[in-house]
């Protein structure tokens, strides 16, 4: 797979604070990309360069081939962004919406009713079309949102903390239309977001901590470095817990044994087979991997 | 193209969806005039009548005719300005809101974002002031009447010309706001301000030497000279027909602005055109410029 996303040794500074520092990285064609990091890291400063919005201070930015500096309208053609806030005219219907969206990137006419029909397809907003953008559920909205942001048929959707306020079945929406995206157009998803088991997902995800990348990697890959594995035992006594000689945490109905990896747990199955006659193992989590690599961890857009 | 017009429709579409705005931007005028008749009226009349010798027996209507041609012009010259500083808001509401960001994501081009909001501002004003003058005009017939047809059709251009200023400095201006707050302080300076400097509350003759000299610089007071010429040529004439000395209605113009002069020097209506659509393109280059290098220094 070929890198729709080249960025080195960008360097981003307001006065004294160092927003970005030495940021590289590579995001290939069609993945699901996840850039975590508290409110600060640098994301949307990272963001605001690629998108041409701000000047970066030095370093390099490659967008599906263009170089930011050389071709920045090109590079917006290839872009395609979701903000976690909403900017629709809220006085505005639907149709108005996305009517004077398209004509800024020349999409007009036929060419406009034909974009739309597929879209309100996708999207399901078929029937909202000519509702006033303020009377619309967070949900609807979100989908106007993402529907606005796929009008030119970008090749990279950034979605800024998509889903942060969103009801579960909502973000449970908006994240099939986003597999639906990536299977059918073969999309590029850049994704900023406080959800963790939304990173989970991710192809691959970098760690921002003070401009800085302090991990990356598939999340597995993160996982495995940063967490170990949690065996869960039931219908077990206390005293048996006691015997693996491990740190535990008492369930409701069960223990949880924390082991160092998969292997170690595996060990442990067979040294104690009289122990083990009701248990799952699982992956440490992207919390804990967070927790591991910043010290702080992050649960829907607060810090903790 | 399709771009910038795709602007002006969202802008201007906005911006009467905003019933609140539309409707204050539009009545604020019509209260003026209002307050104007009831409170400056009669000052008004009085100033006439006394510059009148009494022998003349002048017609009440001519009176009227000047007193509420001061009225009306003075009323444009304010509100051509104010309303576009109202009516601009967007400009700054789209900062706050993030839309702004969020329109400079795509291809569209900063010069192009600019000028949209300068166009659909000036729409929507243009569209207030032209029914602000229609109303003053019915106020006119009612008072006494003495326009020509073509005096018409130049207060009309006075009030597009006008517009077209108060449009491009309320855009300048606006380029360095950032917040509600700032806007709405803002619109407050100006309303209570913009009238003394553009000689509308009080002719400009009135002031002193120093002040007078100062204000002959801003543009704005030409536009008010020029709109109350057009709105009281016919009265002065009809004033010069029945026997009033082109002495008196040359003391009746220097009282009232209608001759303006730089540095003791007559300025013509021409050249107040000149200085008016001069300083309107400088004053819309200078905003387009500002856009551009804003991007430049992030």
């Amino acid at each position: 797979m070929s890198n729709i996303i080249e960025i080195s040794n960008l360097n981003k500074s307001f006065g004294e604070v160092k927003a970005v520092q030495d940021l590289s990285f590579r995001v290939k064609k069609g993945e699901l990309f996840a850039f975590l990091g508290l409110n600060g890291a640098g994301k949307s400063t990272t963001i605001s360069i690629m998108c041409g919005q701000l000047g970066k201070d030095s370093g390099k930015v490659y967008i599906n081939g263009e170089d930011l500096d050389r071709s920045v309208d090109t590079v917006k053609r290839d872009l395609g962004v979701v903000f976690q806030n909403s900017v629709l005219d809220k006085s505005l219907s639907v149709y108005d919406n996305l009517k004077s969206r398209a004509a800024l990137y020349g999409i007009t006419g036929n060419a406009f009713k034909q974009r739309l029909s597929e879209l309100s397809e996708l999207l399901n907003f078929k029937d909202i079309l000519k509702r006033t953008v303020g009377k619309l559920s967070g949900g609807q909205r979100r989908r106007i949102d993402i529907a606005r942001a796929l009008l030119h048929q970008p090749k990279i959707l950034i979605l800024d903390e998509p889903t942060t306020g969103l009801d579960p079945q909502t973000r449970r929406t908006v994240w099939s239309v986003v597999s639906q995206l990536r299977r059918q157009e073969n999309m590029t998803v850049f994704l900023t977001t406080h959800y963790m088991e939304e990173a989970a997902d991710a192809d691959y995800v970098i760690i921002l901590d003070s401009g800085k990348i302090s991990a990356q990697g598939t999340p597995l890959e993160l996982k495995n470095s940063y967490t170990g594995d949690f065996i869960t035992l039931y219908n077990i006594s206390e005293q048996q817990v006691k015997q693996l000689e491990l740190p535990y945490e008492a369930l409701r109905d069960a223990y949880r044994v924390s082991v160092p990896n998969t292997k170690a747990a595996t060990e442990l199955i067979l040294k104690y087979p009289d122990i083990f006659n009701d248990y799952e193992i699982t992956k440490g989590k992207m919390d804990d991997v967070f927790l591991a690599v910043t010290g702080k961890s992050l649960m829907g857009g607060e810090q903790k | 193209m399709s771009s910038l017009s795709a602007l002006i429709h969202r802008n201007t579409k906005l911006f009467f969806r905003d019933k609140g705005m539309f409707f204050t931007s539009l009545i604020t005028p019509v209260i003026l005039l209002v307050l104007y008749a009831t409170f400056l009226g009669s000052i008004f009349q009085k100033t006439f009548e006394s510059v009148i010798p009494a022998e003349m027996n002048a017609p009440d209507g001519i009176i009227n005719a000047l007193v509420g041609g001061q009225l009306l012009s003075s009323l444009l010259a304010v509100c051509c300005v104010t309303v576009a500083f109202m009516s601009n808001m967007l400009m700054v509401q789209d900062k706050v809101s993030g839309a702004r960001s969020d329109l400079t994501m795509t291809p569209v081009k900063r010069s192009t974002l600019a000028l949209s909001y300068y166009i659909s501002t000036a729409i929507s004003t243009l569209i207030i002031c032209v029914i602000t003058t229609a109303v003053g005009f019915i106020y006119l017939t009612s008072n006494g009447w003495y326009m020509t047809f073509s005096d018409v059709m130049l207060v009309f251009a006075d009030v597009f010309l006008l517009v077209m200023f108060g449009t491009a400095l309320s855009s300048i201006v606006n380029c360095f706001l950032s917040s509600q707050g700032q806007m709405t302080a803002l619109g407050t300076i100006i309303s209570a301000g913009y009238g003394f400097i553009c000689g509308a509350y009080m002719p400009i003759s009135e002031f002193s030497d120093g002040l007078q000299k100062v204000l002959s610089f801003l543009p704005g007071t030409y536009g008010t000279s020029l709109i109350r010429n057009h709105i009281m040529r016919g009265a002065l004439d009809e004033l010069s027909n029945i026997g009033l000395p082109s002495e008196g209605i040359n003391a009746i113009k220097d009282g009232i602005d209608c001759n303006f002069y730089f540095f003791g020097d007559k300025v013509e209506l021409n050249t107040m055109y000149l200085i008016l659509g001069g300083s309107t393109v400088l004053l819309i280059a200078i905003y387009i410029v500002l856009n551009i290098l804003k991007r430049k220094n992030k």
